[in-house]
């Protein structure tokens, strides 16, 4: 069974919403905010082991932008971030190829939307330290 | 972009005045030697051969700079390459002036060659530098015929050709002048009124063209708003459903079960359908390819393992060979693969159980062309035209397969000329469908 705290910052509630009943459902503890603000409040209200991150949000870059802020803050940056794109097709990016690159797009992973719920818990499961 | 063209066309024809100037080189010469030697008429041969030679010069440092300026593909100003022209029709004035002189003048019927110059100049350059030429020529030619009646200059006369108290009658003289001059102004007038009409209608093309493109990517960049709004509302639609179809949050009835099942089963279609028009309409959106070496066999490897499921299933034998020498061309591999996926999958679909595809990769001089041939249901041929464009499907196919999204082929021809090769599909003359494609082996410069 996973165990550990999730912040989720998306700004689509209903994805919010199925990505909490499949996490919770194996025992993760979810948290969740609609944008960088909020999700900063989340934060450092409660310390998650890992971040899920839209990057879509009020601007195509927000996820981006808050991504970079984070692994530049040394209290932060140990955090594991899984990003979460529809914009892929649009940004026309090679996320694969940069994902791990610090400089451009400092997370640890990402997924294209929709997830499947099995890949998701995968993706989750391999990037939370086990303790 | 179209200042860019006007100003390699003007290129084109400064290098075309100077092949044309070899010509007339070479007719001067041999036209000098013939008239002496075969026709016995008295010539300057020294002054024509001089002349020929300066001719000669002039031209090889014309060539030079012109070269000298489009090294490596630049682009002269526009402004620079009408100087250079103004300036070879001004010299080619004079030196027909010359040769005319030296040759017996108003005697010399080449004096029609003047003609030449005017509808060039018309043609090239502006209404009233036409006009100017036009002056420039009746001065030039009117001064040394009316010098050499008035006996200032001296003349060359044809002997053997004309009669020799010709050029010094001033009727004659005035006739000849008066016609002369009415000929350059009228062919001036002539022309440019036409050029003008034509340069007009040209500019009014070259409007409506870039307002078209402009509007197709205004409809480009609508589509790819839309296409990712609506993606994102599918993106939840589809996990929800997942969500309950995966057991998470309790059991379904059985009818229940198949009524989600059915509406999950519709987003993924039309899912993909998003996916493909967003994947086409962002490459027409995007400006210059990355274009980088990577090796065609891997890709043509990777695109015939995603479809070997596909094929496996439906009993159909995929085959393929590549020419051993075929390996790293320049363009996008993830395009290439994806457009290499996308026609096999294809030719699997629409092949019956049983069937087969075969694909194979040749080397041709300056390009490698990739063949895929199915034994499939073939296209019909008032579709054979058609199967390229966005959202069209063969009747037969939609009867075969009815979620396609009529995307794919339009993708494959879009990044096959983004790379600046062709694709083509052709009818087998069994069964079936050839298609095929080329890829530059060497970086173009494309023109886009």
């Amino acid at each position: 069974m996973g165990q550990g705290r999730i912040l989720i910052i998306d700004d689509d509630p209903d994805i919010t919403e199925a990505m909490s009943v499949v996490l919770e459902n194996k025992g993760y503890v979810i948290d969740s905010a609609a944008d960088s603000s909020e999700g900063m409040e989340r934060l450092q209200a409660n310390r998650p082991d890992l971040i899920i991150l839209d990057v879509m949000m009020r601007t195509s870059q927000e996820g981006f932008e808050l991504s970079r802020k984070l692994k530049s803050t040394a209290e932060y940056k140990d955090i594991p971030i899984l990003m979460l794109t529809a914009v892929k097709d649009k940004t026309g990016l090679d996320f694969k190829s940069t994902a791990g690159d610090d400089a451009w797009l400092p997370v640890e992973e990402f997924l294209d939307k929709p997830v499947k719920p099995d890949v998701l818990l995968d993706k989750v499961a391999s990037l939370i330290p086990k303790s | 972009m179209e200042n860019l063209l006007k100003s390699t066309n003007l290129v084109q024809r400064a290098y075309w005045l100077v092949r044309l100037r070899w010509v007339a080189i070479l007719m001067l010469a041999i036209a000098t030697f013939a008239a002496d030697r075969f026709m016995y008429i008295e010539l300057a041969k020294t002054a024509l051969f001089l002349i020929a030679g300066l001719l000669l010069v002039y031209n090889f440092i014309l060539y030079d700079l012109l070269r000298y300026w489009t090294w490596g593909n630049k682009e002269p100003s526009e402004r620079r390459i009408g100087w250079v022209l103004t300036f070879q029709i001004s010299a080619d004035l004079l030196i027909l002036t010359m040769i005319l002189h030296y040759a017996g003048g108003i005697e010399n019927p080449f004096s029609f060659f003047f003609v030449f110059h005017m509808i060039l100049v018309s043609i090239l350059r502006s209404k009233w530098e036409s006009y100017i030429q036009a002056t420039s020529a009746v001065i030039l030619f009117g001064g040394v015929v009316t010098l050499e009646a008035l006996g200032v200059l001296p003349h060359h006369g044809l002997v053997g050709f004309a009669a020799s108290d010709l050029y010094c009658k001033p009727i004659f003289v005035f006739g000849f002048l008066f016609v002369f001059s009415v000929t350059l102004y009228l062919v001036v007038y002539m022309t440019t009124s036409i050029t003008e009409q034509l340069r007009v209608q040209q500019d009014g093309y070259a409007r409506a063209n870039a307002l078209l493109e402009e509007k197709d990517q205004l409809k480009n960049q609508y589509v790819l708003r839309l296409t990712h709004d609506i993606k994102g509302h599918l993106a939840a639609i589809q996990s929800c459903l997942e969500i309950v179809i995966n057991g998470m949050v309790g059991p379904l009835a059985d009818k229940q079960m198949d009524l989600v099942d059915r509406a999950h089963r519709r987003t993924v279609k039309c899912m993909a359908f998003i996916t493909a028009l967003l994947k086409l309409t962002r490459m027409k959106l995007t400006g210059q390819l990355e274009m980088e070496r990577f090796s065609l066999k891997n890709c043509v490897f990777n695109a015939l393992a995603a479809v070997q499921n596909g094929a496996r299933n439906k009993s159909i034998e995929v085959t393929h060979a590549i020419e051993t020498s075929v390996d790293e061309i320049p363009g996008e591999a993830v395009l290439i693969e994806e457009t290499l996926t996308n026609l096999l999958f294809n030719a699997i679909k629409y092949t019956p159980a049983g069937g087969k595809v075969s694909m194979t990769v040749v080397e041709e001089p300056a390009y490698v062309r990739v063949t895929i041939v199915d034994t499939g249901i073939g296209i019909p041929d008032e579709a054979l035209p058609h199967v390229f464009e966005e959202f069209y499907r063969a009747s037969n196919a939609r009867a075969t397969e009815r979620d396609g999204t009529g995307l794919g082929l339009a993708f494959a021809k879009e990044v096959v000329e983004r790379h600046g090769g062709q694709i083509q599909v052709c009818n087998n003359p069994e069964a079936g469908t050839t298609f095929s494609f080329t890829l530059p082996k060497n970086l173009v410069t494309a023109s886009a």
